[in-house]
């Protein structure tokens, strides 16, 4: 059991384990390398993540009549364990924007679902399940969401805050079913210990767009947490809170886009800290023009530089971000082109000057492909998508930096 | 292009289109080929959702004239799922094939719900992005001639 007030123990263990340094802007060419996949004929929306100790997961899902099934395997001597299942039914929310998420540290893992709560058809629950390293077990399905209320629950991010607990990030519909006037959705989060016990849980903003993914990640200062904003006149920008000694902040825009529009773009935000240097990137489409944008701060993401256009205007989005071991920043976009897409990776150095795109793989542009996934392992970039060419599959490619 | 089961409209839903200054579709229309009210919808998408009944009543309006209302699952999903999701949803306008979306050649919405207004030509006429009111829908209808102007 984590005590209260002890939150965040992990924030020792990052500082005291990366150095940044300048982009390397003399570094060779890239190399690229396709890995054999765990994942079987007949699966998608994968999750690729990594723990402390520098190892590589895998999560998908994978689906036989009625029943899916969220799987995982190991990246061990770039062989991957025997997949394993962590949970199965017949009663969960499939969809291509909000799937499920698999966290690891210490030994401990953490994996969530959408899982229909039996109300209207878009009711669903995050529902997860907690692996204790020492018993090799996972707990019971624990519903994150506790309110009672049968609502839409959905698009987590989950970050390791401790070697024994876990925050949890979700957009939580409760207010969604008020009448007569239907309310916003909100973003809360929790933190969890490693048995599932619900330590602490926060209103992070009570009113954020409907449909996009939120994501997490810890600083030198503490966890952030960044997702889309939405305003009464229907403004969807990307925002942060941050966790300090005071709580968490009020949110705040990362950068005024003034995006607005009465609908769901359902392409979230990324955000990667190392130290100090928090990115995030995001997907806007303001006066029509579809671009992808890069922000950084240096600040613990108290202030953000300018953006910095990463793709555009021949992009749907569909983006995620990481930072090196080196300091700089990949960040992961989908390229649309005459006949298909391409899942690309854009290089930058810590303070944000574009370094090269790497073309990374061919994908269906479509919503069957899902959302591309990436993970940073020292100055490698693991990444994971859905191939529909044929048999829907997770496939994973790496590229190395050097 | 696959016609689903025509339901009835609710009676109150028509009478109100219909009652609407320059609801008709014009007789300029009527003589053109078809024009295609081509709406993008997921089922997920409250916005969506919300949207469905003006754009029923919308398509039962125009059904004697030559501009289609149209719907495609932005969720690619199979067919026979496609079209249960739509009577989930209360749709009742046609819903488009994988091969009939394909010969749009429109490029997927970044915005859920999105409508495109297609010439017979198949040409880009209007982008419609997120929930659209019935006034702002005849507004577009009118200024490409599809409908009356407002009286």
């Amino acid at each position: 059991m984590i005590r209260s007030g002890s939150i965040f123990p992990l924030l020792l263990t990052v500082l005291g384990c990366s150095h940044l340094t300048a982009a390397n802007m003399e570094s060779g060419a890239p190399t690229v390398e396709r890995l054999l996949s765990p994942a079987p004929d007949n699966s998608h929306l994968s999750r690729i993540t990594s723990d402390e100790a520098g190892r590589v997961y895998l999560s998908w899902v994978t689906e036989e009549g009625a029943v899916a099934r969220l799987m995982y395997s190991q990246l061990i001597n770039d062989k991957w364990s025997e997949p394993a299942t962590i949970s199965q039914g017949s009663d969960w929310f499939i969809n291509w924007a909000d799937f499920p998420v698999l966290s690891v540290h210490a030994g401990n893992r953490v994996a969530h679902w959408p899982r229909r709560s039996g109300g209207d058809t878009y009711d669903y629950d995050v529902v997860a399940r907690f692996y204790n390293g020492e018993s090799q077990r996972w707990s019971e399905d624990t519903r994150v969401n506790t309110s009672g209320i049968e609502a839409e629950h959905g698009f987590v991010s989950m970050l390791p805050t401790g070697d024994e607990s876990t925050l949890i990030t979700w957009l939580d519909g409760r207010n969604t079913k008020q009448q007569p006037e239907r309310g916003a959705m909100t973003l809360r989060a929790a933190e969890f210990d490693a048995s599932g016990n619900n330590l602490r849980e926060w209103e992070l903003d009570r009113g954020v767009c409907d449909c996009c993914q939120t994501s997490s990640a810890m600083t030198a200062q503490g966890p952030v947490v960044v997702y889309r904003d939405r305003t009464v006149d229907e403004v969807r920008d990307t925002y942060i809170v941050r966790f300090t000694d005071d709580g968490w902040t009020e949110p705040q825009p990362v950068y005024r886009d003034g995006w607005q529009v009465a609908g769901c773009p359902v392409n979230g935000p990324a955000v990667a800290a190392r130290n100090e240097a928090v990115a995030v990137a995001w997907f806007t489409a303001k006066g029509g023009s579809p671009t992808v944008q890069l922000a950084i701060s240096s600040d613990s993401g108290e202030t953000f530089s300018s953006p910095k256009p990463v793709a555009g205007p021949d992009t749907n989005g569909r983006l995620d971000a990481v930072i090196l071991d080196n300091g700089e920043i990949v960040v992961s976009w989908i390229a649309l082109a005459d006949n298909g897409a391409k899942v690309m990776l854009s290089r930058f150095s810590a303070d944000g000057a574009f370094v090269e795109t790497v073309d990374m793989a061919g994908i269906n542009p479509s919503r069957r492909s899902g959302f591309p996934v990436i993970d940073s392992i020292d100055n490698a970039v693991y990444l994971s998508w859905t191939d529909t060419a044929g048999p829907r599959r997770v496939r994973v490619a790496r590229v190395t930096f050097e | 292009m696959t016609v689903r089961k025509k339901w009835l409209l609710p009676h109150s839903l028509l009478v109100i289109f219909l009652m609407q200054p320059g609801v008709r579709a014009s007789e300029e229309a009527q003589e053109n080929a078809v024009w295609r009210v081509v709406n993008y919808w997921s089922e997920w998408c409250s916005p969506c959702r919300k949207e469905i009944p003006m754009l029923n009543a919308l398509s039962q309006a125009l059904d004697a004239s030559k501009v289609k209302v149209v719907g495609v699952n932005f969720d690619e999903d199979p067919r026979e799922v496609t079209l249960r999701i739509a009577d989930d949803l209360g749709i009742e306008f046609p819903i488009l094939t994988r091969e009939e979306i394909g010969n749009l050649n429109l490029r997927a919405p970044d915005v859920m719900p999105t409508t495109y207004i297609l010439t017979p030509d198949n040409e880009l006429a209007a982008t419609l992005i997120g929930l659209q009111s019935r006034e702002q829908m005849r507004e577009q209808l009118s200024r490409l001639g599809l409908l009356p102007a407002k009286q």
